[in-house]
């Protein structure tokens, strides 16, 4: 039973690490750009078959070739930021139509996916993958036998790094901090010398390109079809909110205790109610603390 | 550097809403103007017309640096704060989810600013010692007094030559009003800073003021050549003084 739920609580960890690694961009563009990207997702499933592509007719490790491809995803992050101000922000309709484009944008990326690689799971080759860390090995743990398998430590090594790069850029570089500060007073701003909208552009760029990594792992931990990004949609809006809307440290950790949540329900009530465990953290936490989690305010 | 300031003839507002007619104002390098008004008569505006945050639809602004001028008219806001003018804009617009220093860091924006952040910074912070013991706590959470502090040091972080502010005074306290006031004047002494004031509180503005205008409708109604001429002027006992 106790060694149930260490290795329960130990891949909730993991899990939730790469949760963090999906939430992330999510946590800039509608944590602190008040956009509602939901299509962010779908760009984390392009990710996944890219790394796919290169690992199947390459051989390339899945992680290696999303950071290639960063560029890539951050100018895709900058033409959809471009084309969503040219329609929709700069005429003050971005609430409802705003999220009609990214609702469209979702649908046509599912669509082209299924067009070129159909319907079936795809899965990446990695020497990793399908191997374990035995913590025994490490640390005499007695009777219990705790391990960590590869597939999930390392996505979850990457996300913590990733996260913390994310962290440190927007709160030690100028462009990091006017990103903090743009839907805060937009005219401040401007006063400073900064453009919003190149700011808002910048920061898109980035939050999608953060989706090309968490893509990555994706197909790392398990493999992946068209639409299995829906599944995501809900979860990584409720850590964003948990997380207190834009704080990058909190993102990360309303990702790892929802991640513990749901393996634990998943090993002691059952696997079909873990997908609930975000919602309800989320309904209760916003009943106490509608500032979230760990809001600063 | 020594900067200047020309507002010739503008006209301006918002839209089809015209608010300033025909309006001309000079700041000279190094002078201290006011520019009284009640509420309502286009300071603000006047200020916006100069920061590039709106067009004004006639006239022109001249920025004068060392003798070389550039017509302001069109320019962006980033390209006004690039040219070394300042604005601490009205209701001090922080960022109230950032740290006070968070909000001086963003003042320091501009290129030029960056390099000498450090040496502003220590600064601001010897001017507002309040600032430093605060650097740490967010900005929206302090009281207003310390708001408009945060407002002005921002303000200052982007090395200005030309500093504008905009009812500094607003929603504080009387002895809070005097000691801002004379903040300024403090930094505009040690920064060599020229400086234009939008004011309503007649007899603080007045203390620090060198010349000043008084708006009224959008125009200029009177032009005082030294502080004296401000105190002594008719329409200001009657509209400030309730003489
Ligand atoms: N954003 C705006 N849109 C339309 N009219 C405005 C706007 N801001 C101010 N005004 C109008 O312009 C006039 C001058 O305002 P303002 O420049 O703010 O005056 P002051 O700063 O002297 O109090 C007022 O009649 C005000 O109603
Ligand atoms: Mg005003």
């Amino acid at each position: 039973m106790i060694e149930l739920f260490i290795n329960a609580v130990v891949a909730g960890v993991l899990l939730g690490g790469f949760y963090a690694a999906v939430a992330l961009g999510l946590s800039i563009v509608f944590g602190r750009l008040d956009i509602v990207n939901i299509a962010h997702p779908a760009f984390v499933i392009i990710g996944s078959y890219m790394a796919f592509y290169v690992n199947e007719n390459f051989g390339l490790d899945p992680i290696v070739t999303s950071f290639l491809f960063l560029p890539v995803f951050f100018l895709l992050g900058i033409v959809m930021y471009r084309f969503y101000y040219v329609c929709f922000e700069r005429t003050g309709q971005e609430s409802l139509s705003g999220l009609a484009y990214f609702f469209g944008i979702m649908f046509i990326i599912e669509v082209l996916i299924i067009l070129v690689y159909g319907v079936d799971y795809r899965n990446v080759q990695a020497p990793y993958i399908g191997h374990s860390l035995w913590i025994n090995d490490w640390i005499p743990l007695g009777d219990f036998r705790v391990s960590l398998p590869y597939r999930m430590l390392v996505p979850f090594v990457v996300a913590a790094v990733v996260t913390g790069g994310v962290y440190l850029y927007l709160s030690k570089t100028y462009l990091g901090r006017a990103i903090l500060a743009v839907s805060q007073d937009r005219v401040a701003l401007q006063l400073m010398g900064a453009n919003p909208i190149k700011v808002k552009q910048w920061a898109f760029g980035i939050a999608i390109a953060t989706a090309a990594i968490a893509g990555a792992l994706l197909i790392v931990i398990h493999p992946v079809e068209p639409s299995v990004g829906r599944l995501y949609i809900g979860r990584v809006f409720a850590i964003v909110i948990l997380g207190g809307m834009g704080s990058i440290s909190g993102t990360f950790f309303a990702a790892l205790m929802i991640g513990i949540a749901e393996t634990l329900i998943s090993t002691f009530i059952g696997p079909s109610w873990a997908p609930a465990a975000a919602y309800g953290i989320l309904l209760v936490t916003l009943a106490v603390r509608p500032q979230g989690l760990f809001g600063r305010a | 550097m020594a900067s200047s300031l020309t507002v010739n003839n503008i006209d301006g507002g918002y839209g089809s809403v015209r608010v300033l007619h025909d309006l001309s104002i000079t700041v000279d390098f190094g002078e201290t103007v006011v520019l009284l008004g009640s509420n309502g008569n286009g300071k603000s505006t006047l200020l916006k017309c100069i920061t590039g945050l709106i067009k004004p639809d006639r006239g022109e602004i001249i920025l004068n640096v060392d003798g070389e001028k550039t017509d302001l008219v069109g320019k962006t806001p980033e390209e006004v704060v690039t040219a070394g003018i300042s604005m601490v804009p009205e209701g001090r617009r922080l960022f109230p989810a950032l740290t006070v220093e968070e909000n001086l860091y963003l003042g320091a924006y501009r290129k030029f600013a960056r390099k000498k952040i450090s040496e502003n910074l220590d600064f601001v912070y010897e001017i507002f010692p309040r600032l430093k013991e605060r650097r740490n706590q967010l900005a929206g959470s302090m009281s207003g007094g310390e708001q408009q502090m945060v407002a002005v040091a921002r303000g200052i972080m982007s090395d200005p030559t030309i500093l504008l502010v905009d009812e500094p005074s607003v929603g504080l306290a009387p002895n809070l009003v005097s000691h801002m006031i004379g903040k300024i004047r403090e930094l505009k002494e040690k920064k060599n800073l020229t400086v234009l004031m939008a004011e309503q509180n007649f007899n603080q503005a007045i203390k620090i003021a060198d010349r000043g205008y008084i708006i009224v409708h959008g125009e200029i109604e009177f032009t005082a050549a030294s502080a004296d001429e401000l105190a002594n002027n008719e329409m200001i006992k009657q509209y400030y003084l309730g003489v």
